[in-house]
């Protein structure tokens, strides 16, 4: 793991031009950590503050920071992520007899919460409810390439592909491969993962009660099934806290100990200076995008885009926005996401143009087009500050670039229907959003903005080039080979533009200084972030 | 004494009283949950967004969704189904939450209840307290309590709280910054930055109409007759100030009072309270219209409740007034 980190550590650290020594690995603030010290001490209880209240903890629904905070602390996928985003084994462990079949082996003793034995027929019921069409899950679509899942044994399950699929292992570290237990949810039904109904998993914490307003709590599970892990903590309360200020003096006061604020970082400077707490930046596996929404108004030019993505002052939203937690990109996808074949990665990225700002050139696109004095609208909700203030970025850029702006504000609850409704975001040019894949992988995300069909792919684009490289990633088993399909891929959208990347941010850890041990990087969202979770020595 | 007593007729006409508010209620509570059902069936998203805690839904998860919720179903169908349930005492579930609203109120109502009982308690003592003091005895306290109250006005609950919160939860450590606490010392900790943010504004406003309802009654005839029979100042100032004014006082303090319930949004959120306001707003914004329907139903209950009170109270302080009828 140390040897892991180091080098996931310097890859980062070289990508952003940050410099750091190893000792730094659990260094507050300037220098990316994946993980920090593991705690040493007990604790009896600590309150965890989510961007929201937790919605629901069924895993097929699973689809916000707050929900993956909660469901990573108490569930375990099929295969796990570690902090430097590699894939390790989870509840089982995957081999591929032949490049259309996978088999998953459970590890010995897994067990649930209630004691009972962890079973293939688990396996198998909780993947059939992802791709259920009447539960209408989230993930349905990752399994596309799946022909079937067979329970082969008592801890074996086999997966049959219709052709090879080397990102399904990355899918089933996430949510869509967490196992829970077949007689719980069939009790429960429909209130399966809701208040009312709870949850039955395998993880070092589990689920107390539920009370929507006051939080989830998690307490200690003392007969976790891996002997390796002894979880430090009596009780760990996820708390929403949809204010900043109240997150901020919350923290600050003790009333809360530890947050990821992924979206809530407009004070972190100021918690970088508090004496009650530390903050740690970690790679991120998240970005903050221009989403393209329409490919037929002003955005359709491919010279408008690039003159957009040039007249942005991206370090303006890192300074302001981010409070210095973000690093300028060079692709769509976060360089917090090579969790594997990470030289290869790292070498193309490091080929690749950094996107500055040049407000000449993009005058100059724009009127060689014909495109000056256009019409961009923009999505945004004055609510969300991180929103706000790309949206006020994008609006300086688009004027600066002789365009006219219209920003079309909403709510920040309806922000979240410029992402599922075609019909409320009709007439929007873009939005900014802030979006990751589910697991280290740059395809992750990639594969959902620019493929034919993708999850994200709001207007029908589409790149043959981008798209073979992507379909041939997906069926080539080297990971090396597979992470320079990526970086084509990359490379060419960060040309092509089918978003424009603002900024990258870090994974910011803002924890109480009594405190150490949880996960630092984005693996906090799809694996336990707490199993070291403890009082610092 | 040959007239009723307020509490005598109060007595008499309870009943026919009771009947013609609840009446009212009822009424209320149906246009009320008519009116508030069409603005979220007009306004624009969708109710299954928030299912997606921020990222895209496949289409076919929205389709499901949308036929689980009957999403799909013109509007009076819509309604029909939530009244025929509520009618049978289901006020159906929440979409975010997949729990029923009931349930989801009960967890909530006592945050409210507590926090705006508390900020009426500081209402009443220091506002109408401050007001009379000040209306009896101009001079610099009277010139000060105008000057603060005017500022005191003007400050929103928000800026209030962050205030509060800066200097007694953060710098000072008195009080702390958020949650409610547990036990019933730890929930006054708790509460009190949340109700005197809460109770700020108004605090300022019902003390300036106490002192100009009582600096008007001091300066009639009868109060200067009185005075200068030599009745002693007690007697004058609670039989013939106070009660004069107090006519005014409950009226502004009602309406105040009556208010905080939907201020207490604002304060709810700032403070990470689990209240029912800042529950409306959230589900109000994310379209969960059983909840939003719910919580209105509560709300426009207290509110009734609140003047039905205040009426009451009015009978009481003066025998002339007519109940259910307006005063003066």
């Amino acid at each position: 793991m140390a040897v892991a980190v180091a080098v996931a550590f310097a890859l980062v650290a070289s990508a952003c031009g940050r410099t750091a020594s190893v000792a730094a690995r659990t260094s507050p603030v300037r220098g990316l950590v994946v993980d920090t010290r593991a705690g040493t001490r007990r604790v009896t209880s600590v309150v965890w503050a989510t961007n929201r209240d937790v919605i629901s903890l069924d895993p097929i629904f699973a689809l916000g920071y707050p929900e993956f905070t909660a469901e990573s602390l108490m569930c375990e996928s099929l295969l796990r992520q570690a902090p430097d985003g590699s894939l390790e084994p989870g509840l089982a462990t995957v081999s591929s007899p032949s490049p259309t079949t996978m088999v998953f082996t459970l590890r010995p003793g897994v067990r649930f919460w209630d004691g009972h034995p962890v079973t293939s027929a688990d396996v198998v019921y909780s993947l059939d409810r992802q791709i259920s069409p009447a539960l209408g899950g989230s993930y349905g679509w990752v399994f596309d390439r799946v022909a079937s899942i067979t329970a082969t044994s008592q801890d074996q399950v086999t997966i049959k592909l219709n052709e090879p699929d080397y990102w399904l292992e990355n899918e089933l570290s996430s949510s869509a491969g967490v196992v829970i237990e077949k007689s719980f949810a069939e009790k429960q039904g429909k209130n399966y993962g809701t208040p009312a109904g709870g949850i039955m998993c395998t993880g070092a914490y589990m689920l107390k009660s539920w009370t929507p307003g006051v939080g989830v709590v998690a307490v200690r599970n003392p007969h976790y099934w891996n002997p390796s892990v002894h979880p430090l903590v009596g009780q760990i309360t996820i708390k929403g806290v949809s204010s900043i200020a109240a997150l901020t003096a919350g923290l600050e006061t003790g009333a809360i100990q530890g947050d990821y604020p992924a979206s809530q970082v407009s004070t972190l400077e100021q918690l970088e200076h508090s004496s009650a707490v530390r903050v740690y930046l970690g790679p991120g596996w998240t970005t903050d995008a221009f989403i393209v929404a329409s490919l037929k108004g002003v955005l359709g030019s491919l010279d408008v885009r690039r003159a957009l993505s040039l007249a942005l002052n991206r370090q303006g939203i890192i300074d302001s926005v981010y409070q210095g937690a973000a690093q300028l990109p060079r692709w769509l996808s976060n360089a917090g996401t090579f969790g594997y074949g990470q030289s290869v990665f790292d070498q193309a990225y490091d080929s690749s143009p950094v996107l500055t700002q040049n407000i000449v050139q993009a005058r100059k696109l724009v009127r060689q087009a014909g495109d000056t004095g256009k019409t961009l609208t923009i999505g945004t909700t004055s609510q969300l500050p991180v929103y706000a203030g790309d949206a006020g970025a994008y609006q300086a850029a688009a004027q600066a670039i002789g365009l006219k702006v219209v920003l079309r504000s909403v709510s920040a609850q309806d922000f979240i229907d410029f992402f599922t409704d075609p019909k409320f975001r009709a007439g929007v040019d873009g939005f900014p959003g802030l979006v990751f894949g589910d697991s280290a992988d740059p395809a992750s995300l990639l594969s959902q903005v620019v493929m034919p069909g993708g999850l994200q792919n709001f207007d029908g684009f589409s790149d043959p080039a981008i798209t073979a490289a992507l379909e041939q990633a997906r069926s080539t088993a080297n990971p090396d080979q597979r992470a320079a399909l990526v970086s084509k891929a990359e490379k060419l959208s960060a040309q092509q533009l089918p978003w424009i990347p603002d900024v990258e941010p870090d994974t910011a850890l803002v924890l109480s200084k009594g405190l150490t041990g949880p996960v630092a990087s984005s693996a906090y969202l799809f694996a336990p972030w707490a199993n070291q979770l403890g009082g610092a020595g | 004494m040959g007239q009723p007593t307020g509490w005598g007729r109060l007595k008499r006409m309870r009943w026919r009283l009771f009947a013609r508010r609840l009446a009212i209620l009822i009424a209320s509570l149906l246009i009320a949950s008519f009116v508030i059902f069409a603005a979220l069936y007009l306004a624009p998203g969708n109710p299954v967004a928030a299912l997606s805690g921020g990222r895209p839904l496949p289409p076919g998860s929205i389709h499901v969704l949308d036929q689980r919720y009957h999403l799909n179903e013109p509007f009076l169908t819509q309604y029909w189904y939530w009244l025929d349930n509520a009618l049978h005492g289901n006020l159906g579930i929440s979409i975010a939450l997949r729990e029923n609203v009931s349930t989801l109120i009960a967890s909530r109502i006592w945050t409210t209840a507590g926090l705006v009982l508390y900020a009426s308690v500081i209402i009443v003592v220091l506002g109408v307290g401050l007001g009379i003091v000040s209306g009896l005895r101009p001079g610099r306290l009277d010139t000060s309590t105008l000057v603060v109250t005017a500022v005191s006005a003007a400050i929103p609950a928000f800026v209030a709280a962050i205030a509060l919160i800066l200097l007694f939860a953060v710098k000072l450590r008195w009080f702390p910054a958020l949650g409610n606490g547990t036990g019933l010392v730890s929930n006054i900790r708790h509460f009190t930055l949340p109700a005197v943010a809460l109770a700020f504004a108004s605090l300022a406003i019902v003390a300036r109409v106490t002192r100009a309802a009582v600096r008007t009654e001091s300066d009639r005839e009868h109060v200067q007759t009185a005075v200068s029979r030599g009745i002693p100042d007690r007697y004058v100032i609670w039989r013939h100030i106070v009660r004069n004014a107090a006519i005014p006082i409950t009226t502004i303090t009602g309406i105040t009072i009556a208010s905080l319930i939907a201020v207490a949004a604002v304060v709810e959120v700032a403070f990470g309270l689990n209240g029912l306001g800042a529950y409306l707003v959230q589900a109000a914004q994310s379209k969960d219209i059983a909840v939003v329907q719910g919580i209105s139903l509560v709300l426009v209950t207290a509110f009734v409740v609140v003047n039905l009170l205040v009426d009451v109270l009015y009978t009481v302080l003066d025998p002339r007034v007519a109940l259910g009828g307006s005063p003066r």
